[in-house]
Order: structure tokens, then C-alpha cells, then sequence
């Protein structure tokens, strides 16, 4: 483990640069992020770790514009996302980013296709047709595009949020908790997947999640405490992320 | 466990107020709806009673009763010399006919607390053959002050001279009101009785005693009755007349409550499925089925209860400040009382029927089982398709239904039926619509679709935003489907009120074609008209369109040297040109074609053709003092000829009978259109016949606008009666929408991550709003449009199947609209929410 280096922006696919999350005010204000500089580096995947409150699911918000920060800029490629209008942000939202969600969230009333290429649909673009059909044999997807979510099983449900994510080959893909409504074995299928994604297709993949198994899967973790950068590790495992856990908790 | 359960169940109702009354909306509106109506018809009584009295409020006693002999005239002047009697007048009408009209000739004294009119200009009649008339009749008529005419009525027999001496105001202005005082009234028509005497008490007499001196002076046998009694009484007939009216509105209104009850149905379904994880929650602790359907029925009786205050409030509130802004604005209209019995009993109602439409949703919510508490929330989908129990009820829904129907159309009247009970047709067809109607909310989730499949198609084609709201429909079919049935009962009362009226419509049209073919008529009594009259009137083309003269004689129909036909005078026959006249396109045939007339051929009324037994085709001759004419039948009307004719025949076929060459009369067409148009045709005409002796002008006009005023009244009314439900079912799409909002927040914020804008999330959301009124509006024209026409034909009065295309498809954009516009509200919250908290939701 070392101390974090100063993010750098030229080369990252996305960066936040002293970003502050302010919720509330007075008595009541929480700091979910106080200050938080960190680069996600193109064609890594990096998770993000903490104890509860440690500010990773408002950073990831805040990184993938859904959420605007109360100070600091966040920069996906060249874009400077601070400050931007909602119509700006919906747009990159549709066009440059990918999500896959702990609870799947798929629309009950699409089949599984439609559900793939519900963000291209909004955008008014046709799928890739190599890349759908290279996504649907990887993913395992092939027999199941007609069906819609309550015929799903909870990994197939989250196989087609995944091809939802990477479809559109967004220049980010944030995935939050993805294997947290998953058993042991899908939730390896899906990490497995989206490390992949990384190396076959040099899709960006970060991550938000709690879990030592699910982050050993990163090329990287930035770990998260109190809204501030607390360390990360480089080809982390399983035991290194367990550790630095331990020992931010021992801080607390 | 029960106390608990029944907390949290109404402390969550309570704790959203804004969510109870949404859930209750229809309720409220019903109730608002149910008691504005108590309202209204006390504000309608109250204004009769007020207002419609026709006698004057200073009469204080009245002499005579319809039901009795009238007092004479003599009487009259024994009552007006009783000790006490300040002022007694005699009330009579009659009839008078001039030589180019009609006047109704009413005593009234002019001045004075029992006057009805009032002098605008001029002076009050004061000696026999004087009289007062109306600014209109000035205009019809041609009466100014100082014009002279002569008249016959009451008990004259030859005309008498009128002089019009002055201009009065009067509540009722026909076009043919004439006044004068009832002395100067007997002496000009040599009267010998009046109607009634109303009279007025000197101050500081008792009525009483003056009661008993009047009853003493006149022939025994005259009922006095006191001013007070005759204005109530006059005053309980229009309130009955107001009571009846309101008998139908309740009809309508009872209807609307169906439609709230089945709104509040599906909006509690809606409530409840959104709680089915608390619900089950409460299940996996231990509370029994009976205690969560206990408590949930609590909430809706609370639901109603709150609904059915605030409706009633809200129309008394309403009640009570429209006649005070009406008064303000120059309208006597009375206000309502206070009904409280009225009121207590559409709170109860409201509360009744909302628990009654809780209890199916209570039960089923109740049957949740205990674990879907722990199953995730994203995966619960709505139930798509209906039970076997509901399936098997539908369709025998739909088999009663046909077989009535079918049972309506074999009893229809046949053309040639001559009586025909309407009855048992259209209860019959009554209980087949009902029927179809039920069957349509039984199996409306297999239905929602395939209709959308196909409605569906042209918002799919708009992009995604189109597509996402007809999948959005399209997942919940059981829930579009009980909103859907509640705008399709709306749409098939409108609609059938359009097909209704447009076939009411064209009916009339018919008959007036025949009975009024032009605005005007120029008529001898049995005379000639001078070639004069009809040259002078084609020469006033600026005041008259199309003078078509006519001939009419009474002509005698032989077959094979034999008469034909029981009448013994002959038939009346007109040589009157049928396709010179505006009204031609709305003339209508029972058999054949009216273009076939021409020399040699004849048009039948339908009363001769039964009469001689004449059908199109048969041959016939024609007989006028000795000489005869042999046609051919090429036409029969529907009813009698026009102008009351027999038959019409060709103007050469008449010269060769050797009918006179001479007019019986003339048509004609006022140039321009309105009452300016038609004022201006009469003087023309009147013009045109001066100093023709026994040619009088009529105003068929006059006739034809009345009889349309009346049937577009109706038809507004019965438009304005059905919208009450449109209004129920409007109500519960856009609280359908908002609570379906609500239970999508997640939806929302999923699409608004993944790129939909806030724009396109209200497009979507508010499209989803209209399709509920695209669903419902097919199916309620599905049904509207058969029921309407088979109902037109039940009723048995020959009218035409009419498809009035535009008002329909105007109803359907309409409906459509009006759901849409619903959802912009839920839509727009729906779009505030931001992507984070609405996906933070746990739903």
C-alpha cells in the first residue's frame, strides 16, 4: 500500500478533483465527500472501497452525473462535468457512461433485448450489431432476449444489465455493488464478465463495493473513509484489500 | 395483533393526507357531484317558485279556476264595484287572425301593480279595436304605432278594425303579442266571459272581509281562491316540472357513482399492491388474514369518510356562491338551503360505497403470502391475465349480452308494422348494453392488448419515448383495463347522445322538409293568388331567395273507369317544384326515387298511397271534371306531401287536366340569413300581397327554428348529464397516473440514468396518461356506436342511422386529450425527482 498520487488527469477516463458533497447544513451538515482528488486511468478496472458513510456511493453519483457536487469538478474525458444543465448531463449520461446497479434495474414491462438497448433507444442510435451479438454469446444471453425481468433469473437479470452497460461502449462503465443481490457463484460470473470487459473490449469499469472478494477482481482499489481518499493498492487481493479494511476501521 | 395492524395501516393513511385523497378523488367528486345536484335542483325550485309565477305579486285575490265555468263579464264589473275592491282585472286571450297573420290578444290593464307589460311608447289602449304589441310583433308583423289592420276573433264573425296605439314591454315576446285592457278587449270581440278576475284589496281593508262581500256579489258557483294560493300553486307546477327533470338527472348521476366506485376500486388496488411487502411483512409476524382486511377496510372507510366531507363541503360552498355571483351579475336565481339530512346521507354514502369498492382489493391484498416480504422488489410483476372464475363470468357476460341483443334486433318494428310498443325492445337492449359493459370490466385485462397492439402502433412509431409508454401500459393490462372500462362508460353515453342526436337530427329534418319546405309561405283560403302577388315577390330578390308558386287542386284517381281510394272529394295535389326548394336534400322517400318525377309520373304521400294502395310503379289516372290524365307512381314519402299535399304531381299533367292557371300560393326563401333576413322576407312579402283579399303570409321558419332550438337544448342537456361520468373517468386516470407514478419512481430514476431527460420522462409518463384515454375510447365507441343505433331503431320512429363522423372523432381527440392533460401533473413531479433518490428508493 502507498499513498495516493495525485491524479492524473491528462490520461484518466474520468477524474474528480477536490470534490466536496455537502448534504444538509447547520447542525445537520454531513460531508459525504470533503475533498476527494482521484483519476480512474482508461481500460482499468478500479474499485472503490470503504466502510458505510465513507462518501463511495455519493462519488460514484457524483462521477457519473448523477449527482452534481457542491464543489470540486469532475472530468469525464476532456468534458468538464461541473456545473452542467440536467439536459447536458442526461445526454452523457445516455451517451458516455454505462450503469449496472446492486437491484439489477431492469424496466419489468421490456423484454431483455429492449432492456440491452434501452439507452442507444433513447439516444436514437442503432446497436453495434457485432458487438450486441458478441455480447449475447458472451454473456450467455442468447435464448433469454425475449423474456422479460420477472422471467429472469437474478444473475441472468444482471447478465442483461450488463449487456445494457456495454452496449453503447460508454467511456465509462460504474457499477455499484453489482454482485450484492447475488449468490457466490453468479457474482464471480459477473466480476468475471466485467474484467473481461476490461481487457477484451478496454472498457473503463469502476466500481463501487464492499466486498474483499468482488474488489480483488480490480486491476486497483482507491479506498474510501470519512469522504476523503484513504490509500489504494495496485493488483490488490482478496487478503490486501481485507487488510487496509481492517486497518481504516482501526483508524476510526 | 389487530390494534397494530389497524395502526399502521391508518396512521399511514393519515401520515399522507395528500395520498388518501387522491385515493379517494372519484369519491370525492362523486360526492361533490351527488350533493351539487340536491343543490341545484333546490336553487332550480327555489328560482320556479320565485320567478315563474305568471300572476302578479300585488293579486290578492282570484276569481274563477280553469277547472269551472268562467266568471262572465258582468260578473267581472259586480266584483270591481264591491266596497274595498282597489283594482279587479279580467285575464282572457284570444285568438285573433288578420289578414296576414296571427295575434294573441291578451287583457291586461297596462298600468297599475296587476299589470303584466309595461308602455314602452305610445299610449295604452283605451276604446274597442285599439291595442298595445310587442317590440317583435312590430318587426313580424308590420304593426308600428298608428298602423291599421283588421281582424277576426273571439266571438266575431267578419273582420274588425284594430288600430295598434302603442309599443309595450312584455316577459314573452312570440312575434304576435297584442294587449289591451279587458273592458276595451270584451267590447271590440264581443266577449262574454274572461278567463279570471284578479283583484287587488284597498289598503287598510282586510282581504277577508272583502272575500266574503265578492262572494256575496257574484252567481254562486265562482271559486275564490287568494293570490297566495294561485302563485303557489302556479308555483308547485313548475317545481313539479323541475322535480321530474331531476328524477332523469339522477339517473345520470347515479351512473357517474358506478363509474366512481369502479374508479376507487382500481385506485386501491393500485395503493395496495404498492404496500404488498409491508403487507406481507405484517403477514410473516403473525397478523391474521381477517385483521389485514379488517384494517385495510378501516382505511378505505376513512377514505371516504374524508372524500365524501370534502365533497360536500366543496358543493355547498359552491352551492352557495354561484346564485350570489349570478345575482351580482343580474340573474335572479334563488340560493339553496341548507339540506343537512342530505348531506349526513351522501357522507354515508360516500363512506358505504367507498367500503363496498375496497373490499375485492382488501381481499386479495390480504392473500399475500408471507414471504413476498423477502422477495426483491424489482422482481414483482403485476398479474397479466384473469382468473378462470372471471373468465368464465365474462363470457357468460358476453353471451347475455348478444342474445339480447339479438333479441332487441328481432322485435325491431318491420317497415310496413303499423303499432309498435318500444317497451320491451329497449329494456331488453338496456339490459344487453349493461351486460356488454360489465363483461367489458370482467375481461378488459385480456382486451387492454390487442387494442393497444393496434392503438398503439402510430405512438410506437414516435421513438422511444412512444414505445416506453405503451410497454408501460402494456405491463399493467389489469390496471390499464379498470381505468380504461371507466372512460369507455363515458365515451359510449356521449357517443351514443351524438348518434342519438344526429339520427334525431336528420328525422326532423325530414319532417320539416315536408311540413316547413321553405322559410315562408304565401296561402289563399281556397282563393287564387294574383299573378300579380307572385311577380311582385320574384321581383324582391333582395329580400327573397327562390319564390317557387304552386298550384293545388283536389283531383279524383281512377284505375280501368273505377275510383280509386276511399275519398270521396279526391286528393289534394300540388304541381309544387320539389327540387326548386332549400329543404329538397333532407327529402326523404319510402319507396323509389324523386328523380324519376316528370310529365306522366306522380309522388305519393304516404297516407294516399295507403289509401289507394298505390305502390311505386303502378299505373293510375288522374280525373278532374271529366277529364283524366294516366300516370305512373315513381315515388312514396315517408309521410304526408309537402304542404300537406296528397300528391304531387307535373305542371303540364295539371294543364292538361284543365286545372285553373291560376297560383293557389307561393314559397319562398328569406336572401338573407337571421332574424334581420327574416323580417326583411316578410315585409316583402307583405309588400308583395297588398290589397289581395284572403292572402295571408306565414312563417314556417319560425316553426322549424323552434322545433331545432328544442333538440339542441335536449341534446346539450343530455351532453352536460353525460359528462359526469367522462368527468368520474378523467379523474381516475389522472389519479391512476399519479399513484402509478409513485409506485415507478425507481422506473423513472433507472431511465433518467440511463439517459432519458426530463422532457422525454413527462412525454412518456403524460403519454402513458393519454393512452388510457386511447384504450377507453375505443372500446367505448366499440360499444357506443352499435347500442346507439340499434337503441335509434328500438325507439321505433323511423329515424335513419346517422354516423356523425366529425363530432366522434372530435369526442375521441377529445377524451384523449383530456386523459392526457391528467397526467401532466404526476408527470411533471414525476420528472423532478432526481435519478439518486429515486433509485436510493426501496420499493
Amino acid at each position: 500500500m502507498k499513498t495516493h498520487a495525485p491524479p492524473q488527469t491528462g490520461q484518466a477516463a474520468v477524474a474528480a478533483v477536490d470534490l466536496v458533497k455537502v448534504y444538509g447544513h447547520g447542525d445537520t451538515e454531513v460531508r459525504a465527500l470533503d475533498g476527494v482528488s482521484v483519476g480512474f486511468g482508461r481500460a482499468e478496472f478500479t474499485a472503490i472501497m470503504g466502510p458505510s458513510g465513507s462518501g463511495k456511493s455519493t462519488l460514484m453519483h457524483c462521477l457519473a452525473g448523477l449527482d452534481t457536487a457542491t464543489s470540486g469538478r469532475v472530468l469525464l474525458g476532456g468534458t468538464d462535468l461541473t456545473g452542467q444543465s440536467d439536459r447536458t448531463l442526461t445526454r452523457v449520461r445516455r451517451d458516455r457512461i454505462g450503469f449496472v446497479f446492486q437491484s439489477f434495474n431492469l424496466l419489468p414491462q421490456l423484454t431483455a433485448a429492449q432492456n440491452i438497448t434501452l439507452p442507444l433507444d433513447l439516444a436514437g442510435r442503432q446497436p453495434d450489431a457485432d458487438l450486441l451479438a458478441h455480447l449475447v454469446e458472451v454473456l450467455g444471453l442468447a435464448q433469454r432476449l425475449g423474456h422479460r425481468p420477472s422471467e429472469l433469473s437474478g444473475g441472468q437479470q444482471q447478465r442483461v444489465a450488463l449487456a445494457r452497460a456495454l452496449v453503447s461502449r460508454p467511456e465509462v462503465v460504474f457499477a455499484d455493488e453489482p454482485t450484492g443481490n447475488l449468490d457466490s457463484r453468479t457474482g464471480a460470473e459477473v466480476l468475471g464478465i466485467l474484467r473481461d470487459s476490461v481487457r477484451d473490449l478496454g472498457q473503463t469499469v469502476v466500481m463501487v463495493t464492499h466486498d474483499p472478494i468482488a474488489a480483488a477482481y480490480a486491476d486497483r482499489v482507491v479506498l474510501l473513509a470519512d469522504g476523503r481518499v484513504a490509500g489504494e493498492i495496485d493488483r490488490p487481493d482478496q487478503d490486501s484489500v481485507t487488510g487496509a479494511l481492517r486497518d481504516l476501521a482501526a483508524r476510526a | 395483533m389487530k390494534a397494530p395492524v389497524l395502526r399502521t395501516q391508518v396512521s399511514a393513511a393519515a401520515r399522507r393526507p395528500g395520498r388518501l385523497i387522491l385515493t379517494g378523488l372519484a369519491i370525492l367528486v362523486a360526492s361533490f357531484v351527488v350533493f351539487g345536484t340536491v343543490l341545484v335542483q333546490q336553487i332550480t325550485e327555489r328560482t320556479a317558485r320565485d320567478n315563474l309565477s305568471g300572476t302578479p305579486a300585488a293579486t290578492d285575490l282570484v276569481v274563477g279556476d280553469p277547472n269551472q265555468p268562467p266568471p262572465t263579464v258582468a260578473a267581472l264589473r259586480q266584483v270591481r264595484a264591491v266596497p274595498g275592491v282597489a283594482e279587479a282585472v279580467g285575464r282572457v286571450m284570444v285568438g285573433v287572425s288578420l289578414g296576414e297573420g296571427y295575434l294573441n290578444l291578451r287583457a291586461d290593464p297596462g298600468t297599475g301593480p296587476l299589470a303584466t307589460v309595461r308602455l314602452l311608447r305610445g299610449s295604452y289602449p283605451d276604446a274597442p279595436g285599439e291595442i298595445a304589441v310587442s317590440p317583435r310583433t312590430v318587426e313580424r308583423l308590420g304593426l308600428s304605432i298608428g298602423a291599421v289592420t283588421s281582424g277576426t276573433g273571439g266571438e266575431l264573425s267578419a273582420p274588425s278594425e284594430l288600430t295598434v296605439t302603442g309599443l309595450v314591454d312584455t316577459p314573452d315576446d312570440d312575434g304576435y303579442n297584442a294587449y289591451a285592457p279587458d273592458s276595451v278587449l270584451a267590447a271590440w270581440g264581443g266577449l262574454t266571459t274572461v278567463e279570471r278576475v284578479d283583484l287587488r284589496v284597498a289598503s287598510g281593508e282586510s282581504a277577508d272581509a272583502v272575500r266574503q262581500r265578492v262572494t256575496a256579489a257574484i252567481p254562486a258557483g265562482l271559486l275564490i281562491r287568494t293570490g297566495e294560493e294561485v302563485r303557489e300553486a302556479e308555483a308547485n307546477a313548475a317545481a313539479a316540472q323541475v322535480g321530474k327533470l331531476f328524477a332523469l338527472v339522477g339517473m345520470f348521476v347515479a351512473i357517474a357513482v358506478v363509474a366512481a366506485a369502479l374508479v376507487v376500486t382500481s385506485t386501491f388496488r393500485i395503493v395496495f399492491a404498492q404496500r404488498m411487502r409491508q403487507l406481507a411483512l405484517l403477514r410473516a409476524v403473525g397478523a391474521g388474514r381477517g385483521t389485514l382486511v379488517g384494517a385495510l377496510i378501516a382505511e378505505g372507510a376513512l377514505t371516504g369518510l374524508v372524500a365524501g366531507v370534502v365533497g360536500v363541503v366543496g358543493a355547498l360552498a359552491v352551492g352557495h356562491a354561484l346564485p350570489v355571483i349570478l345575482r351580482a351579475s343580474g340573474h335572479s336565481v334563488s340560493s339553496p338551503g341548507l339540506p343537512w339530512a342530505a348531506a349526513v346521507a351522501v357522507v354515508v354514502g360516500a363512506v358505504v360505497l367507498t367500503v363496498l369498492a375496497v373490499l375485492a382489493p382488501a381481499l386479495s391484498a390480504a392473500r399475500v403470502a408471507p414471504l413476498e416480504a423477502l422477495r426483491a422488489a424489482s422482481v414483482t410483476a403485476g398479474r397479466r391475465g384473469i382468473g378462470v372464475l372471471r373468465l368464465v363470468f365474462g363470457l357468460l357476460l358476453v353471451t347475455g349480452a348478444a342474445l339480447a341483443y339479438a333479441g332487441t334486433f328481432s322485435q325491431l318494428p318491420k317497415p310496413d308494422q303499423q303499432s309498435y310498443d318500444p317497451t320491451r325492445p329497449l329494456l331488453l337492449l338496456v339490459a344487453s348494453g349493461a351486460s356488454a359493459f360489465f363483461a367489458l370490466v370482467a375481461l378488459g385485462p385480456l382486451l387492454v392488448r390487442p387494442v393497444l397492439a393496434v392503438v398503439g402502433w402510430p405512438l410506437r412509431q414516435f421513438g422511444p419515448h412512444g414505445r416506453l409508454a405503451v410497454g408501460g401500459i402494456g405491463g399493467t393490462p389489469r390496471r390499464a383495463a379498470a381505468v380504461s372500462v371507466v372512460v369507455a362508460l363515458g365515451v359510449t353515453l356521449i357517443s351514443g347522445v351524438a348518434i342519438g342526436g344526429a339520427s334525431l337530427r336528420v328525422l326532423v329534418d325530414r319532417e320539416m322538409a315536408l311540413s316547413a319546405p321553405a322559410d315562408f309561405e304565401v296561402a289563399t283560403d281556397g282563393g287564387t293568388l294574383p299573378a300579380a302577388v307572385v311577380t311582385r315577390a320574384e321581383a324582391a330578390r333582395h329580400a327573397l331567395a327562390r319564390v317557387v308558386p304552386y298550384r293545388r287542386v283536389d283531383v279524383t284517381l281512377t284505375r280501368d273507369g273505377g275510383p280509386v281510394g276511399s275519398s270521396e272529394y279526391g286528393y289534394s295535389t300540388t304541381d309544387l317544384d320539389l327540387l326548386a326548394l332549400s329543404t329538397t336534400k333532407d327529402l326523404d322517400v319510402a319507396q323509389g326515387t324523386l328523380a324519376d318525377r316528370g310529365p306522366g309520373r306522380i309522388v305519393l304521400g304516404n297516407w294516399a298511397a295507403r289509401d289507394t294502395g298505390l305502390r311505386v310503379g303502378d299505373s293510375v289516372a288522374l280525373a278532374l271534371a271529366g277529364r283524366t290524365v294516366d300516370v305512373r307512381v315513381v315515388a312514396v314519402l315517408p309521410d304526408q306531401g309537402p304542404l300537406n299535399a296528397a300528391i304531387v304531381a307535373d305542371r303540364g299533367d295539371l294543364d292538361r287536366l284543365g286545372a285553373p292557371a291560376a297560383y293557389s300560393g307561393l314559397l319562398a326563401d328569406a336572401a338573407r340569413s337571421g332574424e334581420d333576413g327574416r323580417t326583411a322576407g316578410v315585409r316583402a312579402l307583405r309588400e308583395a300581397i297588398r290589397g289581395s283579399d284572403g292572402v295571408a303570409v306565414s312563417v314556417l321558419a319560425d316553426d322549424r327554428d323552434r322545433v331545432n332550438d328544442l333538440l339542441s337544448t335536449l341534446l346539450w342537456i343530455a351532453v352536460g348529464l353525460v359528462s359526469l361520468t367522462v368527468l368520474i373517468a378523467v379523474v381516475g386516470v389522472g389519479s391512476t397516473t399519479a399513484l402509478s407514478v409513485v409506485e415507478r419512481v425507481r422506473e423513472s430514476g433507472l431511465l433518467r440514468a440511463v439517459g432519458l431527460s426530463r422532457a422525454g420522462l413527462r412525454t412518456m409518463l403524460t403519454a402513458e396518461s393519454g393512452l388510457y384515454g386511447v384504450i377507453g375510447a375505443t372500446f367505448g365507441l366499440m360499444l357506443g356506436v352499435p347500442y346507439a343505433w340499434l337503441t335509434v331503431q328500438a325507439l321505433g320512429i323511423n329515424a335513419p342511422l346517422a354516423l356523425p363522423v366529425l363530432p366522434l372523432v372530435g369526442l375521441f381527440v377529445a377524451l384523449v386529450v383530456l386523459t392526457a392533460l391528467a397526467g401532466v401533473l404526476p408527470a411533471r413531479r414525476a420528472s423532478k425527482v432526481s435519478p439518486v433518490a429515486a433509485l436510493g428508493i426501496e420499493g
